[in-house]
């Protein structure tokens, strides 16, 4: 038996595959998007590099154990909260408000980097230690610490939020919520607690949805918002109609992706011309080239991830790891609904990444960041399950 | 209460129903894409498939202009020209691309760049820092719309941001303004002066690369002949006026662009039609995706057809050069303060061409008088012209049976009731009507007016009040053009100012005293008595030819044949013993003009016609004032050659001068005609 125990059959190569093939999916699809001219950058071959610097980061965090992670996650949390406090009174020379947002550090090389990013799993880690650590001192699980339980994870991702909306982005604060409630469900919160938050959360975003579309006047007057603030709502409900302004990407998106049809027009034979179609909107690019086939194809790379990462999550008899998949599998999971969902209408846009697949060094890194975890998973629980049947 | 153990138990539990809830998200996706993608997909296909055709209208060089014997006027310079058409929904940073890959090829001047445009294109070139310059207050405040934001960002940039761009830069800027600043399917100018071969080439070899740039022919306005008749050939407006505002709509609705370049007067604007040509227009098929599917050629598109004008340049030239002369030289030798201005118009009388028209004004500038161009004058601005609308006067006398060829009439003062006394230049005892025009008598007209009015002079007699008299003279006098439009075609012909009616002055009506005439209808005046009663409409345009892409004249593709606006309501006869008379006035002794024309070389041209002086008062437009205690005199002459086979008629009319003794317009009437007899004997005209 110990044998297998080497270095390289404690990779999971399931998870090497699928990585590696968004890897390809990520190449093809940015290779063919700059190809549209509108920009000189050469994206596909800094998204090699960022990839390479991507692979260093997973060899490193897979030597990892538990341990060590539990007791580095306050540092990294503080670390990040510190940068995301640094952005907010950095000068413009070294954080730059880029389209309207003060979210980058400008980094000499490598363009900016994007710390809420890392901040994601950063979080992860923090929220799970919170839920081992919280479970180890209250053995005895009662409404009042699992309250107890929800205020402290609640804490702890509310600081970060607060940070990044005021960059403001909008997209990136969603991911910590959506990091939050899938790690407060799968924390052993009970479902008495469970139940009434998610229907009153549920509740209060259909009034509010409501009020949007029907009342928009009340919610001017009481809480000060203006109508055209909800133009993201509107454009997303009925594109059409503002095609010339808010619509604008949606409908040049559904027109890229539907005419694409089932087999898609063929690798480099793109006809609708969108902005950001490399970064934000690249799944336009697959669903357009490669059709209906190739974007299911994508989409199915996806959830054989989040299979994946679900199955080690499963298979571990470490809850701390356990809890860490989940945060990396609401993760993945909200950017890839959100990121795809909007290209295709069934969300409002709103300005996050395709994991792996678009170009942008700081996400890919986060990510990169995040499997990397589920890889030290991998490469620990064996050996811990080795050395019990010792 | 749970316990730890069943906290165990209920982690795969929940990680279960999180992998269903993934699963549940990631199939909205997939039906999501599949109603996309297989059951919409045609629609968007077809949609994709759909085109938009655009028309591009080019321009093309205007027509020229030729005087009446091929010599060119007005001609073209044509340079070539670098030119952006940008599409409807052609985006600002693509226009800077193009700028960009543009810079590298051409060069152009950059002096035109003003500050603003440097700091729309620091803005656009420089958007994190642009974006620095606002706080974050002002960055989150809701009323603050864009285009206050961008306001501020314009007041904040300093001299050191702008410092930092480069001229490269300046050149990409210089290039990016003329390329964004015109309309959509329009095509504006990037740079038509002093483009290289070189660069014209270098365009050529990547147009390709460069969306909406295209390598053409401009043209420039040139005119050979300097300030010869300029004023009358008048302005285009410049690519950077465009269309002027005042015929804004009347341009567009024929299919003009707002930078195409118009006549904006005279000749250049009452030909625009013939001189602007047929633009060429190509079909544009763009697709949903911005790009050009195809091009299709609807015309080729036509140069501007040529204008010949009725002018004889080297005539023209002539008598401009007589004008200023004589203006310079009746200045000096007692033409008085106010003799300023002097104007002489040309015209074939049987066919109503205009052979020359010219007009000259003295301004005292620096110390120093300097002729300026006045030829506008001779159809613009009026006078009361004298003695010169005897003839019609006579005229309207035989046609209403008041006087008869050969009637009698005593010219003696003549005492009213109310005015002072009126008399002729002499008292002239029993005359007739010959004679009455050869010595230009003022009682023969006096006494045929009062006639007119129904009555028979006597002395002290009070004016009959009769209204109906003023009627028919001006009836019978418009009908050679005095006081109505000559037609001529062009802009802005006045008519002259008619008085009021009272009979009063029918006397001075008579005599060319009253109503006010412009020189243009004086001319029209003597061709029509020339022309035996004929009114032809004057004409500057001879022909219009075919573009011809060599220099000289191509086909005619019209030609004005002479119109007869009217016939003179009056028998043949009486307009022969006028012709009769006007004839006495240049070659019998005693007649008015005969000390000037009677010895050669004028005698033998065999002139007829009649002199002019009138009473008039100097009115100063720009000091606004009426020199009521100064008066002057308009010195006018009429005339044609030869008598009994006109080929040419004109009118001088010299206002304002000091005295009515001065010769000026006798004078300039014998270098005029001279000079179009020698120029005939020179070249033989047609």
């Amino acid at each position: 038996m110990s044998t297998k125990n080497t270095s390289t059959s404690r990779l999971d190569y399931n998870l090497i595959l699928i990585l590696f093939l968004l890897f390809l999916a990520s190449c093809i699809s940015i290779y063919s998007a700059q190809k549209s001219g509108q920009y000189i950058d050469k994206f596909l071959i800094k998204q090699l590099v960022w990839y390479f610097v991507g692979t260093g980061i997973i060899a490193v965090v897979i030597h990892f154990d538990s341990d060590q992670l539990k007791k580095l996650s306050w540092y990294v949390y503080g670390l990040g909260i510190s940068l995301l406090l640094f952005l907010i009174v950095a000068p413009a020379s070294i954080a730059p408000v880029i389209n309207g947002a003060k979210s980058w550090f400008k980094v000499p090389g490598m363009g900016s980097l994007q710390p809420s990013e890392f901040v994601k799993v950063f979080i992860i880690l923090a929220l799970a230690r919170v839920i081992v650590e919280h479970h180890q001192k209250y053995r005895l699980k009662t409404i009042q610490s699992d309250f107890w339980l929800m205020i402290k994870m609640g804490l702890i991702t509310l600081f970060p939020l607060v940070l990044v909306m005021q960059q403001p982005d909008l997209g990136t604060s969603l991911v910590f919520i959506s990091i939050f409630l899938g790690m407060l469900f799968i924390s052993g919160v009970s479902w008495r607690i469970l139940v009434p938050i998610f229907s009153v959360g549920t509740t209060l975003v259909a009034i509010i949805f409501y009020f949007v579309l029907w009342k928009p006047e009340i919610l001017e007057k009481y809480l000060g918002v203006k109508e055209y603030q909800f133009g993201r709502i509107y454009s997303w409900l009925d594109p059409y109609n503002y095609q010339s302004t808010t619509g604008f990407q949606l409908t040049r998106s559904l027109l890229a992706i539907g005419s694409g049809e089932t087999t898609g027009k063929g690798y480099g034979q793109r006809e609708v011309y969108l902005p950001e179609s490399h970064s934000d909107f690249i799944f336009s690019v697959v669903g357009e080239e490669f059709g209906f086939i190739g974007a299911s194809i994508l989409i199915s790379l996806f959830f054989l991830l989040i299979y994946q990462i679900t199955k080690i999550g499963m298979e571990t008899k470490n809850d701390f790891y356990t809890y860490v998949c989940v945060g990396v599998i609401s993760m993945i999971t909200f950017h890839v609904f959100q990121n795809i969902g909007m290209t295709i209408g069934v969300l409002p846009i709103t300005g996050i990444p395709l994991p792996f697949v678009s170009y942008g060094g700081s996400s890919l890194w986060g990510n990169m960041l995040a499997i990397g975890l589920i890889f030290s998973i991998r490469f620990h629980y064996k050996k811990y399950m080795f050395s019990t049947s010792e | 209460m749970e316990t730890q153990k069943n906290t165990k138990k209920t982690l795969p539990f929940r990680l279960n129903i999180l992998f269903l809830i993934v699963f549940i998200c990631f199939s909205i996706l997939v039906i999501k894409l599949g109603t996309l993608q297989i059951v919409k997909g045609e629609d968007f296909r077809k949609e994709i498939s759909r085109t938009e055709n655009h028309i591009v209208r080019e321009p093309v060089p205007r027509g020229k202009i030729y005087d009446r014997n091929g010599r060119i006027v007005v001609d073209n310079d044509g340079k070539n020209a670098i030119s952006y058409t940008k599409a409807k929904d052609t985006k600002q940073d693509e226009i800077l691309e193009v700028a960009k890959k543009l810079s590298q090829l051409i060069v152009v001047k950059t002096d035109k760049l003003t500050e603003r445009d440097l700091k729309d294109y620091w803005i656009l070139t420089r958007p994190e820092e642009a974006v620095a310059k606002l706080t974050k207050a002002e960055l989150s405040n809701k009323k603050l719309e864009s285009k206050d934001l961008y306001k501020l960002q314009l007041e904040r940039i300093s001299t050191a941001d702008l410092s930092k761009i480069s001229m490269k830069e300046k050149q990409v800027a210089s290039i990016f303004r003329e390329m964004a600043k015109g309309y959509a399917l329009t095509p504006q100018i990037v740079k038509n002066d002093d483009v290289k071969v070189d660069e014209i080439a270098r365009v050529s070899e990547n147009l390709e690369s460069l969306p909406g740039v295209d390598v053409f022919t401009d043209w420039k306005r040139m005119y050979p002949n300097g300030d010869t008749f300029r004023s009358i050939l008048g302005n285009i407006s410049t690519d950077e006026e465009g269309l002027p505002a005042n015929l804004l709509d009347y341009y567009l609705s024929r299919d003009y662009s707002r930078n195409d370049r118009v006549g904006k007067s005279q000749i250049e604007l009452q030909y625009e039609d013939v001189l602007s040509g047929q633009k060429a227009k190509t079909e544009y098929e763009v697709g949903q995706s911005g790009k050009i599917e195809q091009s299709k050629m609807i015309s080729e598109g036509k140069r501007g057809k040529d204008l010949v004008l009725t002018i004889d340049l080297e005539l023209q030239k002539k008598v401009e050069e007589i004008l200023e002369k004589q203006l310079v030289s009746g200045k000096q030798n007692g033409g008085g303060p106010f003799l300023d201005r002097a104007f002489v118009v040309m015209t074939n009388p049987k066919t109503g061409e205009v052979l020359s028209m010219s007009g000259k004004k003295l301004t005292f500038k620096n110390g120093k008088y300097e002729v300026d161009d006045y030829a506008l004058g001779t159809f613009t601005s009026s006078y009361e012209m004298g003695s010169v609308v005897k003839g019609a006067t006579i005229l309207t006398g035989y046609q209403t049976g008041v006087i008869q060829p050969n009637t009698y009439l005593v010219d003696e003062p003549i005492q009213l009731a109310s005015t002072p006394i009126k008399k002729s230049w002499r008292t002239m005892g029993r005359i007739n009507d010959l004679e009455a025009l050869r010595r230009s008598s003022n009682v023969y007209m006096f006494k045929t007016a009062i006639r007119s009015l129904g009555s028979e002079y006597y002395h002290m007699m009070k004016i009959p009040l009769n209204y109906d008299a003023f009627d028919t003279y001006r009836y019978y006098f418009n009908q050679f053009g005095l006081g109505v439009r000559t037609g001529i075609d062009l802009p802005s012909e006045a008519a002259g100012l008619p008085g009021s009616n009272s009979p009063n002055f029918l006397l001075d009506f008579t005599i060319g005293q009253y109503d006010t005439y412009t020189p243009m209808q004086l001319a029209q005046y003597v061709s029509t008595i020339a022309n035996d009663g004929y009114r032809a409409k004057l004409q500057m345009v001879k022909e219009i030819r075919e573009p011809n892409l060599e220099s000289d004249l191509g086909q005619i593709q019209h030609s004005f044949e002479p119109v007869i606006l009217n016939q003179v309501d009056m028998k043949d006869e009486y307009i022969k013993r006028v012709q009769e008379g006007f004839r006495q006035v240049y070659q019998e002794s005693g007649g008015t003009a005969t000390s000037y024309f009677g010895s050669k070389p004028y005698s033998d041209y065999n002139l007829a016609g009649k002199t002019g002086t009138a009473q008039s008062f100097y009115y100063d437009s720009e000091k606004k004032k009426l020199y009521v205690d100064e008066p002057t005199f308009n010195l006018t002459l009429v005339g044609y050659a030869p008598f009994d086979n006109p080929e040419v008629a004109f009118s001088v009319v010299v206002p304002y001068v000091k005295s009515d003794k001065h010769p000026i317009n006798k004078l300039i009437g014998q270098d005029i005609i001279k000079a179009y007899f020698e120029l005939k004997e020179q070249a033989p005209v047609e």
